[in-house]
């Protein structure tokens, strides 16, 4: 029971943190702590007490063992994890770059009345106009 | 017929990743367009491949075990993958899909180094991987590989926009990921096996069983992320909305209805003994589905920003493939499977003739556009052609879909989701067709409520000829109308039994045959009153304007942006789903 509340508690808080960040490197981190959960569950799902690791080099096969898909799913998840990371860190990195901040509030993508936005929009409109064929 | 190669079944996959894997080692040595052939050569060879498998999937599923790891006195050790008639065509679809846009697509990056095709073919082959598995953790593989090429190739024109859309793109299908991943735990745990066949043995042994019933709810929650259905739709409008062009024709046709795609797979095959999964879900999809048909139809006819309309419209076209999941009938799903192929095609035409107007006349603001499309009247035909498909001209596979799913709806006697993916469908034609009148016709100089809607500037490469980008869009149309009917008639039953592992049906329901035109016409009149606003009398503006304002700017308002709030929508969307399958 306790991997399940365990996993469940870290996806939560993780979800929590995403939720209220304002600055996205801590969303990062957090997206790391809910997927921390599925760490934990897969892990946890996976154990048994009294085995050892699955490998049999030194133990004679038939030893209980631990499950050893589980595991390969964890392995699986970090290679998941760790691609994600990197993207959305360049991702991050490239948008401070261009909008100078790392703030999710000031970084939205196109919304109505953004610097970016309408104005500047209808006014290329009007140029468009002049220029039309 | 019988002696086929099982060995082939790998080779849909293989082909894309293999001559993505050789452009990548060879990228910087490729002459000019050569990415570009070569792109479309294995996407081709994938259609052809998949409709070859698909056409021999007829007699019944063809299964191929990697490494020869077939079962064994019921224990799965192996990863299989298993090919109905369904998903070999929906394959073959893909693949024809991805040939059109790398077509469309020519010469659109410019001096990449094949970057471009390179994510597409793994994209491709995610997806061709996605329809063919049959082993839960391959899939969830098949669902990341997938969304990772997606991530990057929404951001790639490293503009501001794009990457905040892009980051909350990835943020939100990540957790899809990792929901995805702890329900496949749990029915592990539960049943210790990963392969369909096994785990749906295994459920409808266990009975009852709440590990089983939570390991479906967040499966389900991840394949609806990636579908885009109410409450968790907010990343599409981001994405699909900065993504460049003909990336967000791949997305709309292909990326979101295969989750749904993957859903239907997983609540039929997988789920199917699970009577409290079985239960709860006519009612949660219907519901769910209706709402997103509206709210993504109701959205789309807000919109200003082309891309973001025709965002909108894929949503609420997700959920009425959903309420078609919902129905849980054979007729049902298989309406569904031929809605995504139908919506595929049209939506895919949409957004390249949104790419077309951005190439020839470097705006895709609405406003901005009004009668500057004078000059490419053809681009106008086939947007008001694909406007009239898209809200339910009866013709073609888009119809045939629709038919399908609205029979299956009407049996079962679910009449609100009949009705809310009529009207759903009613307003996302209205909201293109008022788009095409005004681009190309230059009516509508009042701009109403959509001036308020979001925009932006954006623009793509000019220099390509027109007809370039014309043929892809117009071959898109003509397979959704031209593709003849019978054909898919004679198929459906075969192949919707087949797909949800089910005894074969006879004959497929089909719905009211006035349903369609009442579409049509909704829709008409909703683009007709949007253009012609200005020549209406005072009142009936006035009195529309007053009850219609204040929704829409909280729909808006609703709409943020903000990847906090999408977090916290995503929460109370899980909740819902393990709230509906509880009371089941």
């Amino acid at each position: 029971m306790l991997p399940y509340a365990v996993a469940a508690w870290l996806f939560g808080i993780g979800l929590y943190g995403i939720a209220t960040s304002r600055n996205f490197i801590h969303l990062v981190g957090c997206l790391g702590v809910c997927q921390s959960a599925t760490y934990v569950l897969l892990l946890g799902l996976g154990y048994r007490w009294g085995s050892i690791a699955p490998i049999f080099y030194d133990h004679p096969p038939g030893t209980p063992a631990v499950d050893p898909v589980m595991q390969a799913l964890v392995l699986t998840d970090i290679v998941v994890g760790a691609t994600l990371t990197a993207l959305l860190l360049v991702l991050t990195i490239q948008a401070y770059k261009r909008g100078g901040s790392l703030d999710p509030e000031k970084l939205r993508p196109m919304r109505a009345g953004s610097k970016s936005g309408r104005g500047q929009g209808s006014s290329r409109g009007k140029d468009e106009e002049r220029t039309a064929p | 017929m019988t002696a086929f190669p099982a060995v082939l079944l790998p080779l849909p996959v293989a082909i894309p990743l293999v001559v993505c894997a050789a452009m990548l080692a060879t990228a910087h040595l490729l002459p000019g367009r050569v990415p570009d052939i070569l792109a479309t050569l294995a996407a081709l060879g994938v259609a052809i491949l998949s409709a070859f498998i698909a056409a021999h999937a007829a007699d019944g599923p063809l299964v191929y075990w990697f490494g020869g790891w077939e079962p064994r006195d019921g224990v799965h050790l192996g990863i299989g993958f298993s090919v109905d008639e369904a998903s070999g065509w929906v394959a073959a679809f893909i693949g024809l899909l991805y040939a059109l846009t790398f077509v469309f697509a020519w010469g659109f990056f410019g001096r990449t180094h094949g970057h471009f095709q390179i994510l597409m073919l793994l994209f491709l082959a995610a997806m061709v991987g996605f329809c063919f598995t049959r082993d839960m953790f391959n899939l969830f593989v098949w669902f990341e590989v997938m969304s990772v090429a997606a991530f990057a190739l929404t951001a790639y024109h490293l503009e501001e926009s794009a990457l905040s859309g892009a980051i909350n793109f990835t943020v939100i299908n990540s957790l899809a990921g990792f929901l995805m991943l702890g329900g496949i735990g749990l029915i592990y745990a539960q049943t210790g096996t990963l392969d369909f066949e096994g785990i749906a043995a295994a459920v409808a042994r266990g009975g009852r069983d709440p590990v089983v019933a939570g390991a479906f709810c967040l499966v389900a929650a991840a394949l609806m992320i990636k579908g885009a259905i109410v409450p968790f739709q907010f990343w599409l409008a981001d994405a699909h909305a900065v993504a460049p062009s003909p990336v967000s024709v791949i997305f709309s046709g292909s990326m979101v209805s295969l989750g749904l795609f993957g859903l239907a797979k997983v609540s039929a095959v997988v789920f199917a003994g699970s009577d409290q999964v079985q239960h709860g879900l006519p009612v949660l999809l219907t519901a769910l589905g209706s709402f997103t048909a509206l709210l993504g139809g109701w959205m789309a006819l807000l919109q200003r920003h082309l891309k973001r309309m025709l965002a909108f419209s894929t949503i609420s076209h997700a959920g009425i493939m959903l309420t078609g999941i919902g129905a849980l009938s054979a007729d049902g799903t298989g309406g569904m499977l031929v809605y995504v192929v139908g919506h595929g095609l049209v939506k895919g035409a949409l957004f390249m003739v949104a790419g077309i107007l951005l190439a020839t006349r470097a705006s895709i603001d609405e406003i901005a556009l009004r009668g500057l499309g004078r000059g490419i009247g053809p681009a106008g035909i086939a947007m008001a052609i694909a406007g009239l498909l898209l809200c339910g001209l009866p013709i073609g596979v888009l119809d045939q879909g629709t038919r399908g799913v609205q029979g299956a709806l009407a049996q079962q006697g679910h009449g609100i989701a009949l009705a809310a993916g009529a009207i759903g469908a009613a307003l996302t034609g209205a909201a293109v067709l008022r788009a095409a009148g005004r681009i190309f016709l230059g009516l509508g100089p009042d701009s109403g409520d959509e001036a308020g809607a979001p925009s932006e500037d954006e623009r793509e490469k000019a220099n390509r000829p027109l007809w370039l980008m014309l043929a892809p869009c117009c071959a898109l149309l003509v397979l959704d109308v031209g593709l003849p009917a019978h054909l898919i008639e004679h198929a459906l039953p075969r192949a919707a039994s087949a797909f949800m592992h089910r005894p074969a049906v006879d004959t497929v329901a089909e719905g009211p045959g006035w349903l369609p035109w009442m579409s049509v016409l909704a829709a008409l009149a909703g683009a007709a009153y949007g253009l012609l606003r200005d020549r209406l009398p005072a009142f009936v503006v006035r009195s529309v304007g007053a009850t219609q304002s204040a929704p829409t700017r909280a729909l808006e308002a609703l709409h943020s942006g903000l990847i906090g709030d999408y977090a916290a929508w995503l929460a109370v969307g899980v909740a819902i789903i393990v709230a509906m399958l509880a009371l089941a």
